[in-house]
C-alpha cells in the first residue's frame, strides 16, 4: 500500500477516453431509449412528435393478444434453458474443479471455451444442421429404421432450447469452476470418513456450499438466454415469438422505433432486476463461510 | 493439494461410480464440441443440400464463399471493423485499467462495475439504444458508428485482463525503479508498460473475437449492402441451408485462430495463458 491514497494521482486522467466513450455511446443512449419509448415520434426531426404512454399501453392492454405470450415464451425458454445448463454444467465444472491433472485440467478448459471462440451465427448453423428435417438426427434415425417420418427437433422451442443451452453452457461452468474450486475438498472426506456414502458427501456438503455458484451462474444464463435473437429466430422459425426478436420486428419490418423502446425498456427492467440480484449474490459470496 | 492427502481405502478394484461420473463427462464434452465438428464436415461436403453421411471432399463451398461478392465484402466490412476495435479498445480499454489501478480514484469499485456493464446488459438492447440515438441525432448508420459500438463492448474484456495482470503484479518494481532516480514517465514506458503489455494485447484478442463474430449490436447499426459477415450469414441462413455457410463458418473460426496466433507470435505464449 503506498502512503498517500486519498489524492487522485495524475494518472487518474487516463480513465477520460473510457468515461467519454461510455457516456456518449452507452449512458445517453439508454436514455435516448427511454426518452423515445415516450414519443409518438423521433422528438428531435419531427416537431409534432408528443409525449404518450401509448407503447406502453399497448403493450400492457395487449389487444392483439401477442406480447404477453412472447414475454411468456422468453421467461420459459429462459428458465427451461437455464436449468438444462446447470445440469450440464455442473457435472463438467466439478470434474474440472477436481481435476489434479495439470494436463487434463487445461485440455477440458480448452474444450469448454473453444465454443465460446465461435460466433453465435455459427453455433446455430451447426444446430440447424443437425436437428433440421434432413439433418444429421433424422437422416441417422431413418436409416437405422427407427423412425419413417422426421422428428419435430427444430422450428420450435425444443430445438432453440437445445442451441441456446449448447451456447451459455460455458458460461455456467465457467463461473462454476471458481466456486466448487473453493469448497474445502477435506470438509467432503471428513463426512465420507464419518460414514456418509459418496453421494450422500456430496448432496449434504458439496451441493450447499456450491449453491451461491448455483445461483450467480443460473442469474447469468437466464440473462443472456432472454436477450437472445439470433438462436430464437433461427431454431424457433415461425413457431417462437421472443421479446427480442418482437424489438427486431419492429425496427426491421414495422419501422417504429418508439414501440421497439418500450419493449427494450421492459426487457431491460427484466434484465436489471436479474443482474442486482446477480451482483447480490457475487458480494456475498466473498465472506461465505466454508470458503477458503 | 498432493495425491497422498486420499487415503487408499479409499480406492476400490473397479470403481463403477466413479467410471460412470466420467463417462457423463466425457459425454457432456462431445456434446459441446460435435457440434462444431459437423461444420467441418459440412464444409467439405460437396452436395447443394446439407446431408449426412458426407459423400465426398470438395472445395465448391469455398469457392462460393470466397467468389460471392456479398461475402467478400461483408467479410472486409467485418475484418477492417475489428482491427479497429482491437486499436481503439486496446488504447481506452489500457489506459482505463491503468487509471483504476493506479490512479488512486474514489468509487474505484463502482467505476469498475460501471465499465463492466455492456457485457451484463442485453447486446441487442445495446444495438437498439445506439440505432436510437443515432437516428434521433439524424446521423444515419455510419460505419464509425459501428465501430464505436463494438468498441464499447469490447473495452470490457480489456479492462478485465489488464486488471488481472496489473493487481498480480508487485508495485514495489515501480517503486524501486522511482526510488533508483527514474522518472515517472520512465516507470510508465519501462517497467508498468512491458508489464502489463500481455494482458492488454490477450484483451485485444478477446475484442477482436467479439466483434468480428458480433451480430446483435450490429444488427440495427448496419445499413443493407454495407453489412458485416454475422449479419450476412444470418440473413442467408434464413432462406438457404448450403455448404456456403458451413465454409464461411470454417473461414470464420480460421481467422479468429489466427488473430490469437499472430498475437502469440508477437508477444508470446506464455504471457497470457497465465491469466
Amino acid at each position: 500500500m503506498s502512503p498517500t491514497i486519498s489524492r487522485p494521482s495524475p494518472i487518474a486522467w487516463l480513465v477520460a477516453p473510457a468515461v467519454l466513450l461510455f457516456v456518449l455511446f452507452f449512458v445517453l443512449p439508454f436514455g435516448v431509449m427511454v426518452v423515445m419509448s415516450a414519443y409518438s415520434g423521433n422528438p428531435v426531426t419531427n416537431s409534432h412528435a408528443y409525449l404518450t404512454v401509448r407503447h406502453y399501453e399497448r403493450f400492457i392492454l395487449d389487444d392483439a393478444g401477442i406480447y404477453h405470450d412472447a414475454l411468456w415464451e422468453t421467461l420459459r425458454i429462459g428458465l427451461v434453458t437455464t436449468i438444462i445448463s446447470l445440469l450440464i454444467g455442473y457435472p463438467l465444472a466439478h470434474w474440472m474443479a477436481r481435476m489434479h491433472s495439470r494436463l487434463g485440467h487445461s485440455l477440458v478448459l480448452m474444450a469448454v471455451i473453444a465454443p465460446l471462440l465461435t460466433g453465435i451465427v455459427v453455433r446455430t448453423f451447426a444446430w440447424m444442421t443437425i436437428l433440421e428435417d434432413k439433418g444429421v438426427i433424422n437422416t441417422l434415425l431413418i436409416q437405422w429404421g427407427a423412425i419413417h417420418k422426421p422428428l419435430p427437433l427444430m422450428y420450435n422451442e425444443f430445438g432453440t432450447v437445445v442451441a441456446l443451452v449448447h451456447i451459455y453452457v460455458p458460461f455456467m461452468v465457467l463461473t462454476l469452476i471458481g466456486v466448487i474450486g473453493r469448497i474445502d475438498e477435506r470438509l467432503e472426506q471428513a463426512a465420507r470418513s464419518l460414514g456418509a456414502g459418496r453421494l450422500r458427501a456430496f448432496m449434504e456438503v458439496t451441493l450447499p456450499l456450491s449453491l451461491p455458484g448455483i445461483l450467480a451462474g443460473s442469474l447469468l444464463v437466464f440473462a443472456l438466454s432472454i436477450s437472445a435473437y439470433v438462436t430464437p429466430s433461427l431454431m424457433g422459425g415461425t413457431n417462437v415469438l421472443t421479446l427480442p426478436m418482437l424489438i427486431g420486428q419492429q425496427i426491421g419490418t414495422n419501422f417504429n422505433p418508439n414501440f421497439a423502446g418500450a419493449l427494450g425498456v421492459v426487457l431491460l427492467i427484466v434484465t436489471l432486476l436479474i443482474v442486482i440480484a446477480y451482483n447480490k449474490i457475487l458480494s456475498r459470496l466473498a465472506g461465505e463461510p466454508g470458503m477458503a | 493439494m498432493s495425491a497422498s492427502g486420499v487415503p487408499l481405502a479409499n480406492k476400490r478394484p473397479f470403481d463403477l461410480g466413479g467410471a460412470a461420473y466420467v463417462a457423463l463427462n466425457v459425454v457432456l464434452l462431445a456434446f459441446l464440441l460435435l457440434p462444431i465438428l459437423i461444420v467441418l464436415i459440412f464444409a467439405f461436403n460437396p452436395t447443394p443440400y446439407i446431408s449426412f453421411p458426407p459423400v465426398g471432399v470438395s472445395l465448391r463451398w469455398f469457392e462460393k464463399f470466397f467468389s460471392g461478392s456479398d461475402f467478400m465484402n461483408a467479410l472486409g466490412l467485418s475484418l477492417f471493423v475489428a482491427a479497429c476495435v482491437l486499436v481503439l479498445s486496446i488504447l481506452i480499454g489500457g489506459a482505463c485499467s491503468l487509471a483504476l489501478a493506479r490512479g488512486n480514484l474514489p468509487g474505484r469499485a463502482f467505476l469498475t462495475a460501471f465499465f463492466m456493464s455492456p457485457l451484463m446488459l442485453p447486446a441487442i438492447l445495446t444495438g437498439l439504444a445506439l440505432f436510437q440515438s443515432y437516428l434521433m441525432v439524424g446521423i444515419g448508420r455510419p460505419v464509425w458508428g459501428l465501430i464505436m459500438a463494438h468498441t464499447l463492448v469490447a473495452v470490457p474484456y480489456v479492462l478485465r485482463t489488464t486488471l488481472a495482470v496489473l493487481h498480480n503484479f508487485d508495485r514495489r518494481i515501480e517503486e524501486a525503479a522511482a526510488v533508483l532516480g527514474a522518472s515517472p514517465a520512465r516507470v510508465f514506458f519501462e517497467v508498468t508498460l512491458p508489464l502489463i503489455r500481455p494482458g492488454v494485447f490477450a484483451g485485444g484478442v478477446f475484442a477482436f473475437i467479439v466483434s468480428f463474430d458480433q451480430f446483435p449490436v450490429s444488427l440495427f447499426l448496419v445499413v443493407p449492402k454495407g453489412e458485416t459477415l454475422p449479419v450476412v450469414l444470418f440473413n442467408y441462413m434464413k432462406f438457404d441451408l448450403d455448404g456456403a455457410i458451413a465454409a464461411a463458418s470454417m473461414v470464420s473460426i480460421l481467422l479468429a485462430l489466427g488473430v490469437v496466433l499472430a498475437l502469440e507470435w508477437l508477444i508470446g505464449l506464455k504471457a497470457y495463458v497465465k491469466l
